[in-house]
């Protein structure tokens, strides 16, 4: 039998060899598989937004007078979409704060859209806490949950300290236990604080009544 | 016909090869054309400031008394015209909104005759909004250069002593002074510094510079009326005036004004009952 | 008892044939389904160039498949190569396809709107990773589609494949180069520069002139939104060159490439008849399969193509982007796209209803009636010298058109203008924007002391400006002079001011025109804008 009437026989397992020019078309091919990767990535890349500088995504820059007095109540920054909160010795102390979450003194910045269902939520003074329209959902000045439906406690941008030639003397670090950023004590020469909006922290896992993980 | 497939392998190849090249330079490309856009702002801006603000601001932008403010100035540079008036924005944002929205009504402590126009297209005026974006790169490209301060030569500043001898002042000299200097951008309102002007039951500045002394809370050295003014202009952080502690006043008026100057303004300031 | 069974087919294979078997076979599906009709072997068999089996296989992913559908299986053999056709139908199909892909990345960056337009360019080659290099190719993809295009429908009359049966297909043709064409000139108004503006203004000025005024009127209103090109007009332009003319390029491309497959590639006209479809009399010893050889070659184009467009758009070919667009001024010397500078000669000739309208409208005409009217019956070229002699002369014609629209002819100024505008043109950097900014020493130099100038490029400038000034010189101004100032006006800023002197003859006053321009350090003109 010739080799074409052997290949045409169904349920015949013959190994035909490869000759040089099917070599060639696989390799030609594997050349378009990998500019086809390459392609994908660049277009990845080509329409992922980028964000300037003080437009959401970006970067702000926020002078260290803006900076709320410790434990007094959070700054609002619309434009950033988050608050500025700086934790004092009472809100470090705050009975309400769940064991889970200790936390230190320092400046956070905190995004403004609640982790329930992404409304706007507000600061009550008389209550000192955060607490949302539209659920309930209550937090304390640190970002923490404490009460409703939310599950994780407030998401935090991390936050850089420069001094007047814009080096940077601190910035915020993760907490490896928590995955939360850490409030940031601001260096005695600080000049502006730097938060990245692009770069968010997620709250850690609260779904404890009264808070806790 | 196998050598179409070794040449569309390599063609391939050579696609890849180029897209990784572009990918490698493209974050340098995109800075260095953010650069020279903003490079050729200012060329459009300069053009512009020629052909539409020249004539009354002069141009290098340094003013023309009478006519229209310097805008080419280190008190506007430094932020202080724009502590003076309370703006809260930005430098640019602050030119921008000048330059499109015009001034319908004059500043205060100015009293240019001729109202600056609207110039936005959004106001009535002629210039697109990106044709005032380059005029503002232009104008802030003045930043960092020697501006046309009032400085007097080394030798003849008048120092910080206090107590020196002054010549005879000249008070509409003073008064032109004042003026050309920025100080009234302050002084005029009483919103940032103490208003020189009568107002309501409060005397002018001329006759309260003779009661300040008296005052419990003088700190200062001054023992006269006009050494009071003397020092509230060379030594301003000698005395802070109850309620106008927040914002400084420039220190350096020492260094600015020869004593003619600074005796002028006296003067006048004395003038003001 | 189970509730409900999990019941893969491809269990039951393994437990049949065992793994290995089950396996091969199930790939073997899932490549006759991909390829629609071929399987493993089958395909191995068209990689390795072997004979076909009988009954031929690879005759079933165009019978039965969707993209390979209107594709014919083979071609004559006469027309498998380069020559006669130079391939230009496919590369016109090629550069639309590859128009669309570039074009829809752009989408992703771009508002229709003055407001915004030109601040989205500038966003698009200052902050977008590729960017530049997605507009570049786009740009000139389309460019040199409308040279393929036009080449092949010279082609398509050389070789007399219009005649009978494909005289309809000649006529979509037509239809096709009228769609590219408005095509490349609504592209070119979306990126709102002065370029832009300028040029399509002119064009859409040949609506305006429509008789009767009223047609006119009314046409030029829905074709710009408004007397002037504003934002309905971009909007309009915008929404033809993404959706109306692609439509109906697609429709028009559909049948035309549907009638050349009925009919077959026109062979060369030794070899054919006219009116006889040669598509359905290919003889088996004549007959070049697509798979492999016509697939080959294509996907080679592709690949060859494509490097060639990117290496060009990457290192060679930048498209400029020119200031943003002025409604109250128009640069001088501005002028039409290449491929309407014919159409720009024609309306220096004089009344713009007549040489704008009346001739080009008969001349689209004639070629779109042309296998009506023109119904000799061979192709030979021996036997069409008359028509081939009218296409050659047309040609010419065209090219000495295209000569007087380009900004030499006719529209010159005066002088001292022209010698200004050949150091600072106001459609392109020119000369001294290009020129080494450190070399601009300040200082006040004489154009006729040239020779005298502190460095080789002002010495260049100098001259060209020398010369330019030179042509001042006429019966009403005698002696002219030039005069470059160059002055430190700001921290990096040059404020240049280019005098052009003379002395009137009849009143022996002296006249003058001078021209300022502030140049930067960093504005980097020349590096592709």
């Amino acid at each position: 039998m010739s080799e074409a009437e052997v290949q045409a026989q169904p349920g015949v397992l013959t190994r035909v060899p490869m000759s040089r020019r099917e070599f060639l078309y696989y390799l030609w091919g594997v050349s378009m598989a990998l500019f086809m990767a390459e392609a994908g990535g660049a277009l990845v890349w080509f329409a992922l937004p980028r964000f300037r500088e003080g437009e959401f995504g970006g970067v702000f820059s926020v002078p260290v007078e803006q900076v709320p007095a410790a434990d007094a109540d959070p700054g609002e920054f619309p434009a950033g979409r988050f608050w500025l909160v700086n934790l004092g010795e009472a809100s470090v102390t705050d009975p309400r704060q769940p064991q889970d979450y200790p936390m230190a003194g320092g400046v956070r910045a905190i995004y403004k859209v609640c982790t329930h269902l992404g409304c706007l939520y507000r600061w009550v003074p008389v209550n000192e806490r955060f607490e949302c329209p539209c659920h309930g959902s209550k937090f304390l000045r640190s970002g923490t949950r404490i009460d409703g439906p939310a599950r994780r406690n407030l998401d935090t941008f991390l936050i850089q300290a420069v001094d007047e030639a814009g080096t940077v003397l601190a910035e915020s670090e993760q907490d490896p236990e928590t995955s939360e950023a850490r409030s940031l004590e601001l260096p005695p020469s600080t000049v502006a604080l730097r938060i990245d909006t692009g770069d968010r922290v997620r709250g850690g896992p609260n779904s404890k009544p009264g808070g806790g993980r | 016909m196998k050598w179409r497939i070794v040449l569309g392998l390599l063609a391939v190849v050579v696609i890849t090869g180029v897209g990784a090249y572009v990918a490698i330079s493209e974050e340098a490309r995109m800075a260095a054309f953010t650069e020279a856009y903003h490079a050729r702002q200012i060329e459009t801006g300069g053009a512009l400031f020629e052909a539409r603000c020249r004539t009354c601001h002069g141009p290098q932008g340094t003013g023309i008394e009478g006519v229209a403010p310097a805008i080419n100035s280190p008190e506007l540079f430094s932020g202080q015209r724009l502590q003076a008036i309370g703006f809260s924005g930005t430098m640019q944002d602050y030119l921008k909104g000048v330059i499109s929205a015009g001034r319908p009504v004059p500043s205060a402590g100015t009293n240019y005759p001729q109202r600056m126009p609207a110039w936005g297209e959004s106001y009535g005026g002629p210039l697109r909004d990106d044709q005032i974006d380059a005029l503002v790169a232009f104008i802030m490209n003045w930043q960092g250069e020697a501006g046309p301060a009032a400085t007097a030569p080394a030798s003849e500043a008048v120092g910080t002593d206090i107590h020196v001898a002054l010549p005879p002042g000249d008070a509409p000299a003073g008064a032109a002074l004042a003026d050309s200097l920025g100080c009234t951008g302050c002084h005029m309102l009483s919103t940032v510094g103490p208003g020189w002007m009568a107002q309501g039951q409060e005397p002018g500045i001329g006759s309260r510079a003779a009661s300040r002394l008296e005052q419990a809370d003088y700190t200062g050295e001054a023992t006269s009326p006009e050494e009071y003014l003397v020092e509230a202009i060379l030594q301003p952080q000698a005395y802070l005036v109850a309620g106008y502690e927040s914002v400084p006043m420039p220190g350096n008026y020492g260094q600015q004004l020869t004593a003619q100057q600074l005796a002028d303004l006296v003067a006048y300031l004395l003038s003001l009952h | 008892m189970a509730l409900f069974r999990l019941h893969l087919p491809l269990l039951d294979e393994i437990k049949a044939k065992g793994v290995r078997r089950a396996l091969t076979d199930k790939a073997d599906d899932v490549v006759t389904r991909v390829t629609a009709g071929l399987n493993i072997r089958e395909v191995r068999g068209v990689l390795r160039d072997d004979a076909p089996a009988r009954p031929n296989p690879r005759l079933k992913p165009h019978a039965e498949g969707f993209w390979l559908h209107m594709k014919p299986t083979y071609y004559h053999n006469l027309v498998d190569g380069l020559y006669p056709t130079f391939r230009l139908g496919w590369l016109s199909t090629f550069f639309f396809a590859f128009e669309i892909l570039t074009g829809v990345f752009l989408m992703f960056y771009y508002t229709p709107s003055p407001l915004v337009a030109y601040e989205d360019m500038l966003n698009l080659l200052s902050n977008v990773p590729f960017g530049r290099l997605m507009r570049d190719l786009h740009k000139l993809g389309a460019e040199v589609m409308v040279a393929v295009v036009a080449l092949h429908m010279l082609r398509t009359f050389v070789t007399g494949s219009y005649k009978k049966p494909r005289q309809f297909t000649w006529a979509t043709g037509v239809i096709l180069l009228g769609v590219t064409v408005v095509l490349s000139f609504s592209g070119y108004l979306l990126p709102w520069d002065q370029l832009s503006l300028w040029a399509v203004t002119i064009g859409a000025s040949m609506f305006e002139a429509i008789p009767p005024e009223v047609v006119g009127r009314a046409v030029n209103l829905i074709v710009r939104g408004a007397p002037e090109i504003g934002a309905g007009g971009l909007l309009r332009f915008y929404l033809l060159h993404i959706i109306g003319l692609p439509l109906v390029g697609i429709l028009a491309l559909g049948v035309h490439y549907y009638k050349v497959i009925l009919h077959g590639h026109s062979l060369p006209p030794e070899a054919e008849e006219v009116g006889v479809d040669t598509a359905k009399r290919v003889p088996m010893d004549r007959r070049t399969y697509f798979m492999p050889q016509i697939l080959t070659r294509e996907l080679f184009y592709v690949a060859g193509l494509t490097a060639i467009l990117v290496g060009a758009a990457a290192f060679f070919y930048h498209a400029p982007l020119e200031p943003h667009a002025d409604t109250l001024v128009t640069p001088l010397h501005t002028t039409a796209p290449w491929y309407f500078l014919w159409v720009q000669g024609m309306l220096k000739l004089g009344d713009k209803v007549l040489w704008g309208l009346i001739v080009p409208g008969v001349m689209t005409g004639l070629l779109l009636v042309l296998p009506y009217i023109e119904v000799g019956p061979s192709r030979r070229y021996a036997d069409r010298r008359v028509g081939l002699s009218i296409g050659a002369l047309s040609v010419a014609v065209l090219a000495v058109l295209s000569y007087m629209g380009t900004p030499w002819y006719a529209v010159q100024t005066s002088a001292d203008q022209e010698a200004i505008a050949e150091l600072v043109p106001q459609t392109h950097p020119g000369p001294l924007r290009l020129a080494p900014w450190d070399d601009l020493v300040v200082g006040t130099y004489e154009a006729g002391q040239w020779q005298n100038a502190p460095n080789a490029t002002l010495q260049e400038l100098l001259r060209i400006f020398q010369e330019g000034v030179e042509r001042v010189e006429s019966p009403e101004r005698t002696s002219p002079s030039g005069v470059i100032v160059i002055e430190d006006w700001q921290n990096g800023l040059r404020k240049i001011t280019l005098r052009v002197l003379w002395t009137e003859t009849a009143t022996g006053r002296p006249g003058e025109n001078s021209q300022s321009v502030y140049l930067h350090r960093d504005s980097g003109y020349g590096q592709g804008e």
